[in-house]
């Protein structure tokens, strides 16, 4: 019976989905050898393949219990699965150094294993357990988020300050929402992935409105002062929202001609 | 960059993650829910949200197809180094824990031991592959011989039948004694004790190996 988890997420106490617990508990029962076999499986849509959820259990089993062996024959196989995660978000080119930030992120994740149950945070890992690509991505973001951050020594910028009430750029808009809107599929992955770079381009707070209003779907502002707009989020007016979308929009322009 | 796991505040990273977790992709209803949760850390869920967004942007194909296509029997040199992060860490987290009456040793037994997965049949088989007797693998599994007298080639060796890290390989003969694993393969007359480690020559010439398998193992 797998160990019930500890944290919370948005909503409420953390519960494995269906099909990972009876996994888990499945797996527990495994000898290593039948286990080994199970772990060669890669493709996701066969039916033994392994769940990175029932992996993170597995180590975590592994380790409260010294089962040394099991952590030997899992952990290398979960990383493998991160590494090749990492290799495709945080690509060569996208930060000064890549393979670094990418051997970073790897180290402090299997590092989390060895701390699990203990620290600050001793059941970190629970969020793996439940929704193991979801929890990696903010694992990823934050070390990335960290790096950029170091790396990043240009001063602010004044913010232009516009006259007059800025001009609307539906027309541009409209695809971009659309877009942050619907499931990625494999068709749309080439205009996907140069909305993605344009985006990154943009200056911090242009790229902050235009996800705000149009890939969360936040009003630029209210009328309401409870409501909470991308103006609130930003702490800014709305016509400040209006004219860092302008400012977008002209960056962004190529991306009508697409439609 | 040498980034600590402890970054940011635990009460942060559980906000963000719940934040992640929740959906593919949030949005203004799931972040105002986070903000009114965790109202200390507005701007930084703010923040994380459009991280997130920009993020998800790509999708997950790409990432399942380049998982798919991973070779189950190559063990990149980048999962090496992180098994050897997680050894490093298991290391530290188990001498901080450790009573000061079992300080007595100055290399951990708390390294994974490669061979502690190995039914008796996989056991039998890596010893029949490495052309040696189960007393001399046992050897290997109980760290009974001097780490420094293992040739380069030999480590490799093993750790490529063994289909582990190198790292993991090697932090395991280096370990203390005391951390035996797993059932024992070996008969009792044979049984190696606990005490002093042999050289590696001396574990080869004395586990009841032919002189071709002692020369031979001896030139790895």
């Amino acid at each position: 019976m797998a160990r019930t988890l500890q944290k919370t997420g948005a909503n409420g106490p953390l519960v494995r989905p269906d099909d990972v617990e009876t996994q888990i508990d499945a797996a527990l029962t495994l000898p290593h050898q039948p286990l080994r076999a199970r772990l060669d499986i890669t493709d996701p849509q066969d039916a033994d393949h392994l769940r990175s959820e029932t992996l993170v259990h597995l180590v975590r089993h592994g380790r409260r219990t010294g089962d040394q062996g099991l952590i030997s024959l899992v952990l290398p196989v979960l990383l493998a699965r991160c590494e090749a995660n990492l290799i495709v978000k945080v690509p060569d080119g996208q930060l000064p150094e890549a393979a670094t930030v990418r051997e970073d992120i790897l180290g402090e994740f299997s590092e989390m294993f060895a701390s699990d149950g203990t620290g600050k945070n001793p059941d970190e890992l629970d969020f793996y357990e439940c929704k193991f690509n979801r929890a990696f991505r903010f694992f990823r973001i934050d070390v990335v988020r960290r790096e950029t951050g170091r790396l990043k020594l240009v001063a602010q910028m004044p913010e232009p300050d516009q006259d007059g009430e800025p001009e609307p750029h539906d027309d541009v808009f409209a695809r971009v929402s659309e877009v942050f809107r619907s499931p990625a599929t494999q068709d749309g992955d080439v205009f996907r992935s140069e909305l993605h770079d344009a985006i990154l381009e943009l200056p911090p707070d242009e790229r902050d409105a235009v996800i705000l209003v149009h890939a969360l779907g936040y009003q630029e502002e209210s009328d309401d002062p409870a409501e909470e707009t991308a103006a609130t989020r930003c702490d800014c007016t709305g016509r400040t929202i209006r004219n860092r979308l302008t400012r977008a929009a002209t960056k962004l322009a190529r991306f009508k001609e697409d439609l | 960059m040498t980034p600590s796991i402890t970054a940011s505040p635990p009460e942060l990273r559980d906000a963000l993650y719940a934040l992640s977790i929740a959906k593919d992709a949030p949005d203004a209803a799931l972040l105002d829910d986070l903000v009114r949760r965790f109202p200390q850390f507005g701007g930084e869920l703010t923040d994380f949200a459009i991280s997130i967004a920009i993020d998800a942007l790509h999708g997950e194909a790409v990432v399942e197809a380049a998982k798919a296509a991973l070779d189950p029997n190559i063990l990149s040199p980048a999962v090496s180094r992180a098994m050897s992060r997680f050894q490093n860490r298991l290391h530290a987290v188990s001498e901080s824990t450790r009573l000061p009456a079992a300080t007595d040793r100055s290399v951990s037994a708390y390294a994974i031991n490669p061979f502690a997965s190995l039914s008796r049949e996989d056991f039998r088989g890596f010893a029949r592959r490495l052309d040696a007797s189960s007393v001399f693998v046992a050897k290997l599994r109980d760290r009974q011989i001097e780490p420094d007298t293992l040739t380069p080639g030999f480590r490799k060796r093993v750790a490529d039948d063994l289909r582990a890290p190198l790292d993991v390989v090697v932090a395991h003969f280096a370990a203390a004694q005391g951390g035996t694993a797993g059932p024992q393969f070996y008969k009792a007359d044979d049984k190696p004790n606990n005490g002093g480690r042999q050289t590696f020559e001396e574990a080869v010439r004395s586990s009841g190996l032919s002189e071709a398998q002692q020369r031979a193992l001896l030139a790895l």
